[in-house]
C-alpha cells in the first residue's frame, strides 16, 4: 500500500514537473529524439551493410575445386567422403564436366562462346560449402594438396578478397558500435542538465522533504521517472520518424540502388522498436540518476 | 555518563559529549561541548553571532558529522548512523526556521500534509493528523489559504503544525521568531511552551530574543567562540552571558 501511495506521488510529481519546465524538457525530448533517431539510422544502416555482407560471405564461402581430367571416380568419391567428414563442411557437391558445361551455357551472354566450344574443356568441380569464412583458407590449402586437383588451377580460392570482406565487416560493426557509444552518451548528459534544471526549480521542495524525513529514493524517484519519461518520449517519437521514413526510402532507392540488395526488414523493425525503447528509457534512467544524485543527498 | 542531580531518574534525550566540530577552511566552530538534555526540557541556546549555536543544530539534525566527540539523541549516536537510516531519525525531531519554510505553491493545509504524504502515509491518517496539528496552532479556519496570504505569525504557525505532524520527541528551533514584531514572537512562544507542556515535547530553540528569554525562566545555555560559558537551570539573557563576560 505504501509503496503504491509512494509510486503514485513520484508519477504526478515527475508529471508536474516535467510540464513545469515544459520548454526544457521538451528541447531535451527533442534532441533526443534527433539523436536516437540517428542511432537508429546507424542501426539500420549497419544492418542492411551486415545483410550485403552476409551475402558476399556466404558467397565466397563456397570454393569450387577443379578436379583434374582422367582422375578416377574413386578417387573423387574418397576426397568427398573426407570434406563431408569434416565438421568445418557444411555441404559438398560434385559436379561433372557435362554439368559444368550446361551451366556455363546456360548463362545468356556466354550462349555464343558455348555454342563454337568443341568438345568439353570444362572440368569437373567439387563445390565446398564452408560454415565459416575463417575456415575456408583451410579447407582450400587440404584441396591444393589433394592429388585429384587440377594442377594449374586447383581452386577458386580469393584469399585476398576474403581476408578484406573479413576486415570490412569488422571495421563496420566497430564503427556502428562506436558512433552508438557518442550518440548515448550524449544523450545521458543532456538528461543529466534536463533533470538538474529540474531539481533546481524544486529545490525548496527537496529541501523541505529532507527536513521531514523523506528517504533518499523517494526524493529521486520523481526525478529518475522524469528522466525516464523524457527518454521514452523522445525514443516514441524517434521511431515513429524511423518507421514513417524507412519504408519510402527502401521503396524510393531499391531500383536505383539495384546492386544493393536494398530491403524492408520487419523483424529487424521490431528488434529496433524494443532495442530503441529500452535504451531510451535506461539512459533517462541513468541520466537523472547521475543528475540527482549529488543534489539529494541527505 | 554523569549526570547532573536534578536530571537523575530522568532519561536524556540529547547528550553532546566532549563534541568538537572543525570545518575544513579550518574554522572551529566548536570546542569540547558537553551537555545533557533530558526528556521533557525546554531550553534556550543563546550566544553572539557566529558563537556555534547553527552549528550545534547542523549536528544535532546530524547534517553535519562532529569531528570529535559522540552525539546521542533517543539513544542513538548520530555520528555513527548510516546515511539510510538518517531519514528515520529527521521524522522523531520537528524542525522549525526562522524562515519557515514553507511551499509557496501548496495551501496551508497542504504543507502540514506534505510531511505526512513524503512518508507514504494513508489519505485517512494524514488527514486526520494534520487537522490536529493545525488546530493546535489555531490555524483551523485557514487551511485552503497559501502561505502569501497569511502574516508571518501564522505562517511561522503553519511551519510549526508541520513539525508537530510526526508527533515528534524533540523540536529544534532556529530563531523562530527572528522574523517577527515581538507581540507575534511572544504568541509563537506560548505555543512552543503550550507544544512543550501538552505535547511533551522537548523543545531547543536558538534564539536572540532577550525579553523572552529573561521572562520565561527556563534552561538557558550560553555558547560563545564554541564552548558552553553558562549552563543555567533557570536563567535570563544578560545574566547568562553576563555572567561569563561577554557583552549579549
Amino acid at each position: 500500500m505504501k509503496l503504491w501511495r509512494h509510486l503514485v506521488f513520484a508519477l504526478s510529481s515527475a508529471w508536474q514537473s516535467f510540464w513545469r519546465n515544459a520548454a526544457v524538457s521538451l528541447a531535451a525530448v527533442g534532441t533526443i529524439t534527433l539523436i536516437l533517431g540517428l542511432a537508429g539510422v546507424n542501426l539500420l544502416v549497419g544492418h542492411t551493410l551486415g545483410g550485403i555482407l552476409d551475402q558476399y560471405k556466404s558467397r565466397v564461402s563456397v570454393i569450387s575445386i577443379s578436379i583434374a581430367d582422367g582422375t578416377p571416380m574413386t578417387t573423387v568419391f574418397d576426397f568427398q567422403d573426407q570434406l563431408r567428414a569434416d565438421p568445418r563442411v557444411t555441404d559438398i557437391r560434385l559436379i561433372t564436366k557435362d554439368e559444368a558445361l550446361a551451366r556455363f551455357g546456360s548463362d545468356p551472354q556466354n550462349a555464343d562462346i558455348a555454342r563454337q566450344i568443341e568438345g568439353n574443356p570444362l572440368a569437373a568441380k567439387l563445390e565446398v560449402h564452408v560454415a565459416k569464412l575463417s575456415d575456408v583458407a583451410a579447407i582450400d590449402a587440404e584441396a591444393r594438396q589433394w592429388r585429384g586437383a587440377d594442377r594449374n588451377d586447383p581452386t577458386d580460392y580469393q584469399g585476398e578478397f576474403i581476408g578484406r570482406m573479413l576486415r570490412l565487416s569488422q571495421w563496420v560493426n566497430l564503427a556502428g558500435a562506436a558512433i552508438l557509444v557518442i550518440l548515448l552518451v550524449v544523450s545521458v548528459f543532456i538528461v543529466m542538465n534536463t533533470i538538474r534544471t529540474a531539481v533546481y526549480h524544486r529545490r525548496q521542495e527537496i529541501e523541505v522533504m529532507k527536513l521531514v524525513g523523506a528517504t533518499e529514493w523517494f526524493v529521486r524517484g520523481p526525478f529518475v521517472l522524469e528522466g525516464i519519461l523524457t527518454g521514452v518520449l523522445a525514443a516514441g517519437l524517434a521511431l515513429g520518424l524511423l518507421m514513417l521514413a524507412y519504408r519510402p526510402f527502401v521503396d524510393r532507392f531499391h531500383s536505383d540502388l539495384f546492386f544493393i540488395p536494398l530491403g524492408y526488414d520487419p523483424t529487424f523493425v521490431t528488434e529496433l522498436a524494443r532495442d530503441v525503447l529500452v535504451t531510451g528509457a535506461l539512459l533517462g534512467a541513468l541520466g537523472s540518476y547521475i543528475g540527482v544524485r549529488r543534489f539529494v543527498r541527505i | 555518563m554523569v549526570l547532573q542531580a536534578d536530571f537523575v531518574g530522568t532519561r536524556p534525550l540529547i547528550s553532546f559529549q566532549h563534541v568538537w566540530k572543525k570545518y575544513p577552511n579550518g574554522t572551529e566552530a566548536l570546542r569540547d561541548i558537553t551537555l545533557t538534555v533530558p526528556e521533557g526540557d525546554f531550553l534556550f541556546l543563546v550566544g553572539p553571532s557566529g558563537a556555534g549555536k547553527s552549528s550545534l543544530i547542523r549536528l544535532l539534525i546530524r547534517e553535519e558529522k562532529p569531528t570529535k566527540g559522540k552525539i546521542f539523541v533517543d539513544g542513538q549516536e548520530l555520528g555513527r548512523m548510516k546515511r539510510r537510516h538518517l531519514p528515520y531519525y529527521r521524522r522523531k525531531v520537528g524542525l522549525v526556521f526562522q524562515d519557515f519554510k514553507l511551499l509557496p505553491k501548496l495551501t496551508v493545509y497542504e504543507n502540514v500534509a506534505f510531511a505526512l504524504r513524503v512518508l507514504g502515509e494513508a489519505g485517512s491518517v494524514i488527514k486526520a493528523r494534520s487537522t490536529e496539528a493545525l488546530q493546535t496552532v489555531g490555524l483551523a479556519d485557514k487551511l485552503d489559504k497559501y502561505p502569501r496570504e497569511l502574516s508571518g505569525g501564522e505562517q511561522q504557525r503553519v511551519a510549526i503544525a508541520r513539525a508537530l505532524v510526526h508527533k515528534p520527541k524533540l523540536i529544534v528551533a532556529d530563531e523562530p521568531t527572528g522574523n517577527l514584531d515581538p507581540a507575534t514572537g511572544w504568541e509563537i512562544m506560548q505555543l512552543f511552551l503550550q507544544i512543550n507542556h501538552k505535547a511533551k515535547a522537548t523543545v531547543l530553540m536558538a534564539t536572540h530574543n532577550r525579553d523572552i528569554v529573561d521572562l520565561l525562566r527556563r534552561r538557558v545555555i550560553a555558547i560563545d567562540g564554541g564552548q558552553v560559558v553558562r549552563d543555567d537551570r533557570a536563567s535570563g539573557y544578560h545574566e547568562a552571558l553576563a555572567a561569563s563576560g561577554l557583552r549579549a
